[in-house]
This record gives C-alpha cells, sequence and structure tokens, in this order.
C-alpha cells in the first residue's frame, strides 16, 4: 500500500512528462503488477488531458495601458526622490537646479529655504552642550522640519501632473503628525483626483488618520461617490481594518447596488458582514 | 536577459525595467487568476495588484530565488487577501447552468464542449488551496521546486498536493458526468 501510495503522488509528473527516466520505468514496472494503479493512472489521465481543453483567456488590452501608467507615474516620482536626495548634498551650481518652474513648488521652496535659514542657523549656532538629542532647540529644529514636509506635501498635491501629486501623497507617508491642512488635501484626493493612482495612495496614506472621527465619516462618504472599483476595493479593505461599524449601512447599499462592479460588491457585502457581525 | 536579472535591476532602482517582466509574465499570471477565480475583470485588478506590490515591495525580492516563483508568492498573497474576504467563494462558468440535462450529444463539437464546462465547474468547485496548486501545476508549467518556494513548503508536500487535488478533480468531474472513463 505504501508503494501504491508513492507511485500514485507520481501520476502527475508522469502525465506531464516531468518524470525522470529512472522513476517512470519503476512506475511502469509497479503498474504491470497492479491493477488498481493502473486504473488510477487512466482515470487521472482523462482528467489531465480534458484539462487541455480548457480555453485560454486573453486580457484586455487596456490592461497594459494601465499598468504602464502606474509604472511611468512611479518612476518619475522615484527619479524625483532620488534627484533630492542628491540636492541634499550641495555643490556648485545645485541652486539654480533647483529653482522652482511652478508657483506651487515656490511656496514650498520659499518657505523650505527661510526655515532651514531660521532653524539650522539658531541650530548651529547653539552652544556646543546643548548638541544632545533632547535640547529644545533639537526638538524645535525638527517640529520644523516636519512643518517643512507637510508644505512640500500640500504644494504637490496641488501639483498639475498626476505623478507629482503621487509624490505628495507619499510624502506625507513619510510624517510623523499630518497636520489638518493635508488631511484635508489628502480626503480631496480620495475623492476628487482625477487619477486612480493617486486616490489609491491618498486612501493608504489617510489610514494613518484613523483617529480622527471626521476623517472616518470622509471616508465613508466617499465610497458612493467613488467610480473605480480599485479605490473602492481599498476604501472598503481600510474601513474593515479600521472596524468603522459606521460604515455597514453604505456598505450593504453597495452590496446592493446592481450597477456596481461585482467584485466591488461581493467586498461590500463580505465586509458589512463581518462588522455588522461583530456588533 | 533573465527575469532574474531584469529583478536584480528593477531591485536596485531601474524600476522602468519592470515593464518587460509585466510583457513577459502578464498573460500567464492572468490565466492563472482567471482559472482561480473564473472572473476576468476581477483577474486583471489582480495582476496590477501583484505587478505594483513587486514595484513597492522590490527590495525584498531576495537575488536568488527564481523570479517566477516570487511573483506567485506575490501573486498569491493578493489572491489570498481578497479571496479571504470572500470566503473563498468562486464565481461559477456563466454558462454552467447548461449542464443540467444528462442525454448523450450527438455532435462531438458539443460533447467537448460539455466535457469542458464541467470541467470547469469541477475545478470552480475544488477548494481554494488544490485548485491553486494544481493550477500552477497543470497550467503555469512551474516546476515543483518552484511552487513549494511560492507555496513556502517542502518539494515533497508539493507532490502529495498536486496528485490529491487531482483526484478530487478527477471525482467532481466523473460525478458531474455521471460516469467513469
Amino acid at each position: 500500500m505504501m508503494l501504491c501510495d508513492r507511485i500514485r503522488e507520481q501520476i502527475p509528473e508522469v502525465l506531464a512528462g516531468r518524470l525522470d527516466s529512472a522513476a517512470r520505468e519503476r512506475l511502469i514496472d509497479h503498474l504491470d503488477t497492479c491493477s488498481a494503479c493502473r486504473a488510477e493512472v487512466a482515470d487521472l489521465g482523462v482528467v489531465w488531458r480534458a484539462l487541455d481543453a480548457m480555453p485560454e483567456p486573453e486580457p484586455s488590452p487596456q490592461m497594459r495601458a494601465r499598468f504602464l501608467e502606474t509604472l511611468r507615474a512611479y518612476e518619475e516620482g522615484f527619479q524625483e526622490a532620488q534627484r533630492k536626495q542628491t540636492y541634499s548634498a550641495p555643490r556648485p551650481g545645485w541652486l539654480a537646479s533647483l529653482l522652482p518652474a511652478r508657483p506651487a513648488w515656490g511656496v514650498a521652496f520659499a518657505a523650505a529655504t527661510l526655515l532651514v535659514g531660521v532653524f539650522g542657523g539658531r541650530y548651529l549656532l547653539a552652544p556646543k552642550g546643548a548638541e544632545s538629542g533632547g535640547t529644545p532647540e533639537v526638538a524645535q529644529l525638527r517640529t520644523q522640519v516636519e512643518s517643512l514636509r507637510q508644505l512640500v506635501a500640500l504644494s504637490l498635491l496641488q501639483e498639475q501632473s498626476a505623478s507629482a501629486r503621487l509624490r505628495g501623497v507619499n510624502y506625507s507617508f513619510q510624517m510623523s503628525q499630518p497636520d489638518r491642512e493635508v488631511q484635508q488635501a489628502l480626503l480631496h484626493a480620495v475623492n476628487h483626483d482625477t487619477n486612480v493612482n493617486v486616490r489609491l495612495s491618498a486612501v493608504d496614506a489617510l489610514a494613518k488618520f484613523a483617529q480622527s472621527p471626521e476623517v472616518r465619516r470622509a471616508l465613508v462618504d466617499s465610497l458612493p461617490v467613488q467610480d473605480s472599483p480599485l479605490v473602492q476595493i481599498a476604501l472598503i479593505d481600510l474601513l474593515t481594518q479600521l472596524e468603522a461599524r459606521e460604515a455597514v449601512p453604505a456598505m450593504r447599499k453597495l452590496a446592493g447596488q446592481a450597477d456596481a462592479n461585482e467584485s466591488v460588491r461581493a467586498r461590500a457585502a463580505a465586509a458589512a458582514e463581518k462588522l455588522g457581525g461583530s456588533q | 536577459m533573465d527575469d532574474e536579472q531584469i529583478m536584480r535591476e528593477v531591485r536596485a532602482g531601474d524600476v522602468g525595467k519592470l515593464e518587460a517582466l509585466f510583457d513577459r509574465h502578464h498573460r500567464a499570471l492572468f490565466r492563472y487568476f482567471v482559472r482561480l477565480t473564473s472572473d476576468p475583470s476581477w483577474s486583471e485588478d489582480l495582476v496590477q495588484d501583484v505587478f505594483f506590490r513587486i514595484l513597492k515591495y522590490r527590495h525584498t525580492y531576495e537575488p536568488a530565488m527564481s523570479f517566477r516563483a516570487w511573483m506567485y508568492q506575490v501573486g498569491r498573497n493578493v489572491w489570498l487577501d481578497q479571496a479571504g474576504k470572500r470566503k473563498g467563494e468562486v464565481a461559477l462558468p456563466d454558462n454552467a447552468g447548461e449542464l443540467g440535462s444528462s442525454d448523450t450529444p450527438a455532435d462531438r463539437q458539443v460533447q467537448a464542449r460539455q466535457e469542458t464546462l464541467m470541467l470547469r465547474r469541477a475545478l470552480a468547485a475544488l477548494p481554494a488551496e488544490k485548485r491553486e496548486v494544481l493550477v500552477m501545476s497543470r497550467y503555469q508549467e512551474l516546476k515543483y521546486e518552484e511552487i513549494a518556494s511560492a507555496l513556502k513548503c517542502e518539494v515533497g508536500t508539493v507532490k502529495v498536493r498536486v496528485y490529491r487535488a487531482l483526484r478530487e478533480l478527477g471525482d467532481r468531474f466523473f460525478a458531474l458526468g455521471g460516469e467513469r472513463a
């Protein structure tokens, strides 16, 4: 019986032509003497061959275009981030290349220069003994760097190009304490951005603000207005993760909406059941 | 250039090269998901999600690993994340209702179509983990070593699972047809 078990485990391999010759010989020898295993090979051979006739579905041509759009946006954002890293090590001519071409960047750039000048100077001029991590100056500098990040994120979120807005969203991930304005800009992006990837990333970024009832409410309100199934699914997942029971009516409504995407409906129904069931 | 070399370059920051890997593998990955879910539209979203995760988590790719095995590992996680929330439910093929008749069709083509439908139905009814391993082995042409790597288990375990999955598929298929070969 033990031998039969071992032989039968090799049937898929022999049907696929992947069994090495020595193992195949052993299998054939066994089949000569065991009618039960012969029947098993015959049965499974029928199924294996029938699987050949299964249709080979083709993806829609839009699938590649969608992926390339995401990839290009990501690539631009990534290259921009790399350029910024390079700027942080100043060299001759770096200032000229940094001069902003767009007004939104201009605001951020001016503020950045001012903040780095004022607080960087204060930090450098501080007495030697005050350099340890916990001094008020260092804490203040950190706060200002944080404000600077928020400013940059905000200005990026208002840019024309989707990849810049995507960078703005990614920037907000780096903040330890994103402020109300960034929060509002991200919520605006979730509901109104024309680019699906920006909306998706904004949903991810907003997970940080989960403790704010205002954000939770806004995320629930956003559910019925989204037209992209991807964003709807991301919202449903986030609300489920947040255990946002207040989202159950909106999820149930979505689940029953005949014109909604099938996957979204199934996801909304499962989420509503999960959240509703834990009440 | 082989997949692994391209992925090493993507990992090192040449993210645009992922386009080449997408071109090579998106069709196979799409078919893998269609066979798991019977839902082409959802499968397209799953493929997008897999490649986005590959991009986002490219630093977690271990250069020595087969790219395909890693891609299916990511694909599996994406699918499990989503399917778990749908309670492993798989849509039956649209025309599964046509399977009611037990009359022997005169036309061979009709018979072949019916057989395919029965098989699709049997596959859809298979428990998710069995469907997964069987599709990987039968259609994706992954070696047992690659499947083991994607499923994070031993090669011996893969061998047993593929056999059991095929056996169960056979039982369901023959039960639907009401006869054995």
